[in-house]
Parts: structure tokens; sequence; C-alpha cells
């Protein structure tokens, strides 16, 4: 899952304020019902010890000890008593429920308070068997002499448990609630967002095909189709644009052949005027070349708007490189050899792609032709063809004069030359790198350059590699002699008959 | 051999026309697709050189119609498209050759040539200009006897070469032929297999067999005729 995406960023978001507002429900939910408890208790307390206080102290002297006692053991019984109650006058015990049972709380080691306590106290203090206490002490003044203290205290351990309890719910159920609000939003999203990934999808399809095609209208009345329709007027837009691209290519190739065509027939005809002055030959000559490197220069650029504007389809088919790039080298050999330049070949293995045969080979030949050009004699070229991760990877490095790295950006462009006098001599048309880039733009492939002046420059094409099993390859091979000859050869094929 | 020229442009159908009858060929020409279609009817012709974009009757409709009345005439297409699928299309509409604008007028002649000898083909295995012998089951080379030693590529030019004797071949017509188009636009691999090829057969003879015309592309010549 995307991370960034934006179903995961608002149920990210609404999680994390759900996850604040459960944290402060659940502090303040135990805060409070542990005051609550507490209040509770310590009211408990003190009522018990006034009720004796009213009950049973200020009639004491009235109805005498034996009723208080056997009033107070009615109503607070040994050992069952809670809270316990302990009753003392100047250090002596008048009465006391004694132990808690069940569980065991021995309080009966509690010291007594002494008579200068203050008149009335909470504490809380620990029992012999370890049990937290909370204690409270009130004094009544008898008349009697010395005040008689009145001692009521409770187990604070069920408190404690149930505070415990409540605080293992709030710590499970709060990211339970949490994760089903995140899976569950998560899973609500998807309604809503189900028609911007459909749109996505879609127009990732039209980017890669055609432009024919338009998305989905998402008739929701809300920004989603308001987003739909806007894309889908860019599209067409965009196709419209294509299209008087390519409708201007096939109008501009018609226009500017017919015109080369007759410029070179003109031409030709004048050179077989016999006894022509040497001059006039000269002049004829010179301009049938010219006429012959615009008509390169005219085909080059129709064939790059072709591939630019996608008309003309590239059929992809298994290609396998490394038998073109060593037939390729062949046959250029002597291209090199001419400037005494050495040309290494590291393929050690078939590496299979998807692809247009002739329009690869093409990139080949470029990328060579390139690399001679601007090596000078004597110097060498390596060629490496790699399969490495996924991809094809064709590398072409040269030692030759390299390119000033402020001119880097610009060598795949159409009419790019670094040194303009050296490469219009060498008879270029300025278009090699380019046609380069967009056969291999129109092949999903990366071409990159690295280059410093007089360091040589690396030429680097990636494409992304074909998995074939053993069966597929042989098949493929079984077939390789009608593969590998393109289309172009059927009108010599035919010539040749 | 009559050719009947179909082509709108008037300089281009002038061209062809000019440098057809020089080569002693009978030629019409029109403008005019409906117009090539009666000419066609009432004349038998050998050849027919059609253009694609023509007034009233495209080429490709007029094309379809010769087919169908007549089987053997060939016909060579002059466009000035040449992606894939429009070549493809073309022979499937039953065209035998094309060439592409703009073209050198020797390209059109080879194809000319090529066209109106279809049937019976010099099929002997060994080729003969001067006294320069090219054995094509053995694929080997003599000059004046003895053996000249030629690289694939250089052979396969030179034996291109002696197809079409006296006749100036095109660097591109060369590149199709000997490489493939692939190779379109760095036409000097041409230059340069043609300098090793002339060392190897016309280094230590009077008579230089390979000929460069310049700005067109290069030529054999005869030389016991000359």
């Amino acid at each position: 899952m995307n991370r960034n995406s934006l179903r995961a960023r608002v149920t990210a978001f609404y999680v994390s304020m759900l996850a604040l507002a459960l944290a402060v429900f659940s502090f303040a939910v135990y805060g409070g019902v542990s005051a609550f408890l507490t209040n509770s208790m310590e009211r408990t307390l003190m009522h018990t010890a006034e009720s004796i206080v009213a009950d049973y102290l200020v009639p004491l002297n009235a109805k005498g000890d034996a009723w208080f006692l056997s009033e107070m053991s009615e109503s607070y019984p040994a050992g069952i008593s809670d809270p316990f109650v302990r009753v003392s006058q100047g250090g002596k015990i008048l009465y006391e429920s004694g132990d808690m049972r069940e569980p065991l709380v021995r309080v009966s080691k509690l010291s007594l308070p002494s008579d200068s306590a203050s008149v009335k106290t909470l504490r809380r203090a620990t029992a012999e068997t370890g049990q937290s206490l909370m204690i409270y002490t009130l004094a009544y003044a008898s008349p009697r002499g010395s005040p008689i203290w009145v001692e009521t205290g409770a187990n604070m351990e069920p408190l404690f448990h149930l505070l415990h309890s409540l605080f293992l719910i709030l710590l499970v159920v709060t990211p339970a609630i949490l994760v089903g609000a995140a899976v569950g939003g998560h899973l609500l999203m998807a309604g809503p967002l189900r028609p911007v990934v459909a749109l996505t999808e879609q127009a990732e399809h039209i980017g890669r095909k055609e432009l024919g095609e338009r998305l989905p209208i998402i008739h929701s009345g809300d920004e989603l189709e308001r987003l739909s329709l806007a894309l889908n007027r860019m599209i067409e837009r965009l196709e419209e644009a294509l299209a008087h691209n390519q409708r201007f290519s096939a109008d501009a190739s018609h226009e500017l052949r017919t015109p080369l065509t007759i410029i070179r027939g003109e031409l030709e005809s004048l050179l077989e005027i016999p006894e022509l002055q040497t001059q006039a030959v000269e002049g004829i000559s010179s301009a049938l070349e010219e006429s012959d490197r615009m008509s390169r220069i005219v085909n080059n650029l129709l064939t790059i708007s072709r591939l630019d504007g996608g008309g003309e389809r590239i059929e992809m088919l298994p290609v396998e490189l490394t038998s073109i790039l060593k037939i390729t080298l062949d046959h250029m050999s002597l291209l090199a050899d001419e400037k005494g330049i050495i040309i290494t070949c590291e393929a050690p293995a078939p590496v299979w792609v998807s692809g247009d045969a002739m329009r690869l080979k093409q990139v080949i030949v470029n990328l060579i032709d390139n690399a001679i050009k601007y090596t000078p004699e004597g110097g060498s070229i390596l060629v490496r063809l790699v399969a490495h991760e996924e991809q094809a990877i064709l590398t072409v490095t040269d030692t030759g004069i390299g390119i000033p790295a402020a001119s880097l950006p610009f060598v795949f462009n159409r009419f790019y030359r670094t040194d303009k006098a050296r490469s219009r001599e060498s008879g270029g048309t300025g278009l090699g790198l380019a046609i380069v880039k967009a056969i291999c733009t129109a092949h999903q492939a990366a071409v990159s350059i690295e280059s410093a002046e007089n360091k040589g420059a690396i030429l680097r094409v990636q494409l992304p590699l074909l998995h074939l099993s053993p069966r597929e390859v042989s098949e493929l091979q079984s077939k390789l002699p009608e593969a590998s000859a393109p289309k172009e050869h059927l009108a010599s094929a035919r010539l040749s008959q | 051999m009559r050719i009947l020229v179909i082509e709108d442009e008037q300089k281009v159908s002038a061209l062809v026309k000019r440098g057809l009858t020089a080569e002693r060929y009978a030629v019409d020409t029109t403008a005019d697709g409906l117009e090539g279609l009666e000419f066609f009817e009432a004349y038998p012709y050998d050849l027919l050189i059609l253009d694609l974009m023509l007034p009233r009757l495209p080429g490709s409709e007029v094309l379809q119609r010769v087919r169908r009345k007549n089987d053997h005439v060939p016909i060579l297409i002059l466009t000035a498209k040449d992606s894939i699928d429009d070549k493809v299309k073309l022979f499937e509409l039953g065209a035998d050759d094309y060439l592409t604008k703009p073209f050198a007028f020797a390209e059109l002649l080879v194809r000319v040539k090529a066209l109106l000898r279809r049937g019976p083909v010099n099929r002997s295995s060994t080729m003969r200009i001067g006294d320069l012998e090219l054995d094509r089951l053995t694929q080997q080379v003599k000059r004046g006897g003895r053996r000249v030693e030629l690289t694939a590529k250089e052979y396969s030019l030179l034996e291109y070469l002696m197809q079409n004797p006296e006749r100036v071949l095109s660097r591109n017509m060369i590149i199709e032929h000997v490489w493939d188009q692939s190779f379109d636009g760095i036409t000097n691999i041409v230059d340069v297999y043609v300098r090793h090829l002339r060392t190897k057969v016309d280094e230590g003879h009077p008579f230089k067999l390979i000929r460069t015309v310049r700005g067109t592309g290069y030529m054999i010549r005869r030389g016991m005729e000359s």
C-alpha cells in the first residue's frame, strides 16, 4: 500500500485524531472513576465514624460500657465489619472490630493515635499483611476526660483492583477501537475513491497507448465529475495537437519530397549534357550532394516526428540484441579500421528484449557511428551489452574528444552540434542521437550520456529485459531467419528474384 | 516497351519521361487517376509507374482496379510515404515494387529494368564484366584470372554493382541492398567499403572498373568495350 495515497493519508489523519480523543477520554474516565471511588470511600469512613460518635459515644455515659460494647459488636462485628472500627481512649482500646478476614487484613497492630493528634485526620497506612489502608480518625471530646478516638478504616485493595481492571480495559479497548476504525475507514474510503482509482488507471492506459480513448465520466455531480470532464478535455486537446503534428509530418513529407525529387532529377539530367564545363560539373555535383543530404535530413526528421507523435506503431516482438550487436559491429568494422580505431565488444550472453529489431539496430548503428566520428585516429571504443537487474544495458564508451558539461543536456536534441565545424565536415545530419532518443522513448527505454571534455564519452541505453523460457527461446530461434528480415527487405527481395 | 506514368506533379513526370525516353522506352504520361485508367485500358502497357496522391482517383484505387483486370502488368509505385504500414499495404494491393521520393533517376531505372525483365532472369552462376569474374556458387572473384580475396560485405557490394553494369547506383540503393535501412544516414559506410573494394579490384590494373559518379553514387563499367 502506498503510504502517500490519499486513502492512507485520510485514514491516518482521522485515526490519529481519534487516538487523541480516545486518550483524553481514557484519562478522564480513569481519573474520574479513581476520584469518585476514593471520595466515596472517604465519605463512608467519615460517615461511619460520625455515626459511632453520635449513636454510641454520646449516650455512653448514660447507658454504660456494657451497652456500648454489645451495641458496637452487633453493629460492627469483629472480623466481619468493613470498614473496620477501633475506639480508644488514652491509649486504651474501648472496642475494635479487629483483623478483617477473607482476605486477611491485619489491622490490630496499627499504632493508636496519641492525644496530641488533630481532631479529624485522614491517613494512609499499610496493614501488616501488606494491603494499603485508608484510615479516618475522629476525636470525640468525652465528658469523662481525655478524648475518645474513633478510627474507621478500609482496605484500598479492591479499589486499586477495580482501577487496574479499568486501566487494562482501556488499554485493550482503545487500540482495538483504533484498529477497527482504521480498517473500517480504509474500506469505507475505497468507495468514494474507487472512481479516482479507475480514472487513474484509465489515464495511465491512455498515456501508454492510444489517445483515442476517453476517461470514464463520474456522474457524481461533485469534484470528481469536474475532474474527469477536465481531464477528458485535456486529452482531447492533446489528441488534436498530436493529430495536427502527424498531419503536418505527412504533409511536410509529401511537400518536401516532391520538390527534392525534381531538384535531383533536374540536376541529374543536367549532368548528362555532353562536354559540360568542369566548373559546371563541380557545381551541379555539389548541389546533388546537398540535395542528397537534405533528403536524408527530411527522412530522419520525419522518422523522429513519427516516433515522437506515436504515428509509427512500434511492433514489440522478442528480439535478441547480442546477435544484432555483433552483426552490426561486423558490418561497421571497416569504418573503424579506416581511422585505426579498435572496437572491443563485450557481450557474453544472449540478451532478449521486446522491440522492433530494425529500429533497435538503428540505435546501435547510430551510437557506433557517433563514437567513431568523435574518436580521433588510433583511439578505441568499448561496446558492452549485459543483462543486469531486469534491464538490458548497452554502453558505448569511446576515447574521443568528449563533450563539455554545458552541452551534455542538449546532445539528444535535434540538430544540436557541440562543434559545428567538425561535425558538418563529417557529413552528418545532426539527427543521429535525436533518432536514438526517439527510438528509445518509443521502446520505454532510457538513454543517457556521461562525458567530460577530452575524456571520451559513455552512452548508455537501458531497455526492459524480456524473460523467456528456454523453450520459447528455441522456438524463436527456429523462426529466426524470417524474424530477422525486416519488412523493408520486401522490396529488394522482390527486386532480386 | 511501353510505359505509362501516372503522376500529378508535372515536373516529376516530365523528368521520368525524359529519362526513360533516353533509354528508348515509349512513355505516356497523365496527371489524373481516372484518365490513367482509361489510358491503361486503351493500350497494352508493359509497365505502370503510379503516384499515390492523384486527383479524381487515388493511386491505391487505380492499383486495385488495374489488378482486377490485369494480373500480369508490373506496377511500380512512387510514394512520398515510407512508413512500414504503407509499404505492406501496397504489396497487399498488388504493387510489385515501390520507390520513395526523392529518388535518384538511376534508382528508378534499375527498378524499371528489373520489373521488365522479371520472368526470364539470367540465373547463370558466373557474372563477367571485362576481365572481372564473379562466381555466385563458390563466391569467388577473379580479375584477369587472379583470385581477389573479398570480405562478405565487399562481395555483396561487388555482386550488386555487377548485376547492374553501366548503371549508377546511389548510396541509398547500395545501403538498402547490401546493408539495411538501419544504416540510413550513415552513407559514408558505402564510401569506405567502395574504397576498399576498389583497392582490391582495380589496383594494379590500368582500367578502373569501379567509378564514382559525384553527387549520385557508384557504377561499374565494362572495361574492354570502352
